[in-house]
């Protein structure tokens, strides 16, 4: 009796320190997060007005906001979704649904898996000599293209991962039925991992939306409103780059409000897509 | 002593003096990559009837179950040797149509495994893919087929709601409208009430009962009293051989291969 107490004690003792280490982890990365965000809205707050996405960035000394910054942002963003999404989907369902047993998959995967460790600013290099040399000049293309090359793996990878999670019994269910393999993944396997491979696509939305280096390579930045994308755009990363060194006042206000801003989008994509796996996993 | 002869089978059903074959296998050997599996298995399953396959856990009744809609096919490695016809026809001819083979023999698995859709769309959704039909005649051949698996009462208030929402066995009884609903003639059962509580394993066995008016089927049980229950014909097979094969009341009551009696006695397995 008194030896397998002791035994418990023991267990309770370790379990204690161990959950205690686990709350202060937690504890430390939620502080510095709550930190950057305080700090940036701090720091940016007497540029958070409405003026902030209604007028331009300024030169030294006078008052504006980020409008073109965020437009060209959102425009490279959207492109690099465009380009990502079908190209990842396509390649993510190529590893899971048809290359099963054959040497070619595990070799695909392994090079995403490179793709996606890769720095950024090489891929911004790449991008450079592929479009910007060729076409002689900086263009929002070009960072829509840049930032695709990152957008691309993660979304190969999740959505290799997540119809790899659907059990196989779902596949053989269907295709008992007599359906043809393409149709049971369309119909049945995408609807069972719709939840994981969108959750996937926020994600590596929320990853390129705040990448700077392929974008000084590729879309460079642009002082006035531009919507033409073979044009250098103004993009929210560069902007703050740029503002952040800069020795002006009003454009370290700028940057800081900037960088909230996209702090806030980026926390709220990935808890939206939580929030969009919690809610259909939890059916 | 492998090969029932099937005028032995026939006697016991006076009613229909000759019930045909509608599956046949002949030397059937099948490989998972370099392991040999089922080891040339030749049997017959009459028309109309229920054949059960049993034996212990590893001896190769789901896998021979499986060779008969080719839905081994989805995995690499592995393969399958010899000839089952199917009304005559060989299905493993590379030539012969899956979806076409699919579309006449349906699977139930041990696992009810509802698509993630409604309840409608889940028995609608194999229909549309082999027939084109109206929203009318569609509406029918839902109520028909949820009518077959027992289960048009309990769910016909919530036809859109999601089908992961039933329990195990309302699942299962939808996976077995699911296959019915596209008017197979052979329906594969794999171990279907494993997973059920017993009050729905008595409501799957009495639908089995009743959908042999209709269908011919094939199921594998781990379970001796449900094959001794619900099946005509029994199949006792060890180690990937057919050790025995014959009318049901035959293989519980009077099994000629001591390893079949050892079985059925529960001395192993």
């Amino acid at each position: 009796m008194s030896v397998s107490s002791s035994l418990y004690r023991s267990r309770q003792i370790k379990s204690a320190i161990a959950l205690t280490l686990c709350v202060a982890a937690t504890g430390l990365g939620l502080i510095f997060l709550i930190w950057i965000l305080w700090t940036t809205l701090i720091n940016g707050l007497s540029a958070l007005s409405p003026k902030l996405i209604t007028e331009m960035t300024p030169p030294p000394g006078e008052d504006g906001g980020l409008a073109n910054a965020f437009m060209g942002s959102l425009m490279m963003v959207v492109l690099a979704v465009v380009i990502g999404t079908p190209v990842g989907v396509l390649a993510g369902t190529y590893l899971a649904e048809f290359s099963r047993g054959k040497k070619i998959g595990d070799i695909i995967r392994f090079m995403n898996d490179i793709l996606l460790s890769a720095p950024s600013i090489i891929i911004g290099l790449f991008v450079y000599e592929l479009v910007v040399r060729q076409t002689g000049h900086f263009s929002g293309y070009a960072g829509g293209i840049a930032l695709a090359f990152i957008f691309l793996p993660v979304v190969v990878r999740t959505t290799d991962e997540m119809l790899r999670l659907v059990p196989d019994v779902m596949r053989e269910a269907a295709l008992s039925l007599g359906i043809p393999r393409w149709k049971v993944t369309v119909a049945v396997l995408y609807r069972a991992a719709s939840a994981g491979i969108l959750t996937g696509i926020l994600l590596a939305v929320a990853r390129i939306s705040g990448e700077t280096a392929p974008l000084l390579f590729t879309a460079l930045n642009n002082q006035y409103w531009s919507t033409d994308m073979s044009e250098p755009m103004a993009n929210i990363p560069v902007v703050i780059f740029q503002y952040a060194m800069s020795p002006y006042d009003e454009w370290h206000v700028l940057a800081w409000a900037g960088a909230f801003v996209m702090t806030a989008i980026v926390l709220l994509l990935s808890v939206g897509s939580r929030a969009v796996l919690n809610r259909k996993g939890g059916k | 002593m492998m090969l029932q002869s099937s005028s032995t089978l026939d006697t016991r059903r006076t009613a229909t003096p000759m019930a045909n074959d509608k599956l046949t296998l002949e030397d059937v050997n099948f490989y998972y990559g370099d392991a040999h599996a089922i080891r040339s298995v030749s049997l017959n399953f009459p028309e109309r009837q229920v054949s059960a396959l049993i034996g212990p856990s590893g001896c190769g009744k789901s896998t021979l179950l499986r060779i008969l809609n080719r839905i081994y096919m989805l995995y690499p490695k592995m393969r399958a040797t010899g000839t089952v016809k199917l009304d005559g026809q060989n299905i493993l001819d590379p030539r012969y149509s899956m979806n076409e083979l699919r579309a006449r023999v349906g699977m139930v698995f041990q696992k009810p495994v509802p698509f993630p859709m409604s309840i409608y769309d889940n028995i609608a959704y194999g229909i549309r893919h082999h027939e084109r039909l109206g929203r009318a005649d569609m509406d029918v051949r839902v109520e028909q087929a949820l009518r077959q698996a027992a289960l048009w009462d309990e769910v016909k208030d919530k036809l859109k709601g999601s089908g992961l929402g039933l329990s195990g066995g309302q699942q299962q009884r939808l996976c077995i409208a699911r296959a019915v609903a596209l008017r197979p003639e052979v329906l594969l059962l794999d171990e279907p009430t494993s997973a059920l509580d017993p009050i729905s394993t008595a409501k799957v066995e009495e639908l089995v009962s009743q959908l042999k008016t209709d269908f011919t089927i094939v199921i594998v049980t781990h379970n001796m009293q449900q094959a001794s229950r619900i099946s005509d014909n029994t199949a006792f097979m060890y180690l990937g051989e057919l050790v025995e094969y014959g009318p049901t009341s035959q293989i519980f009551q009077a099994p000629k291969n001591k390893r079949t009696e050892d079985y059925i006695t529960g001395r192993y397995g």
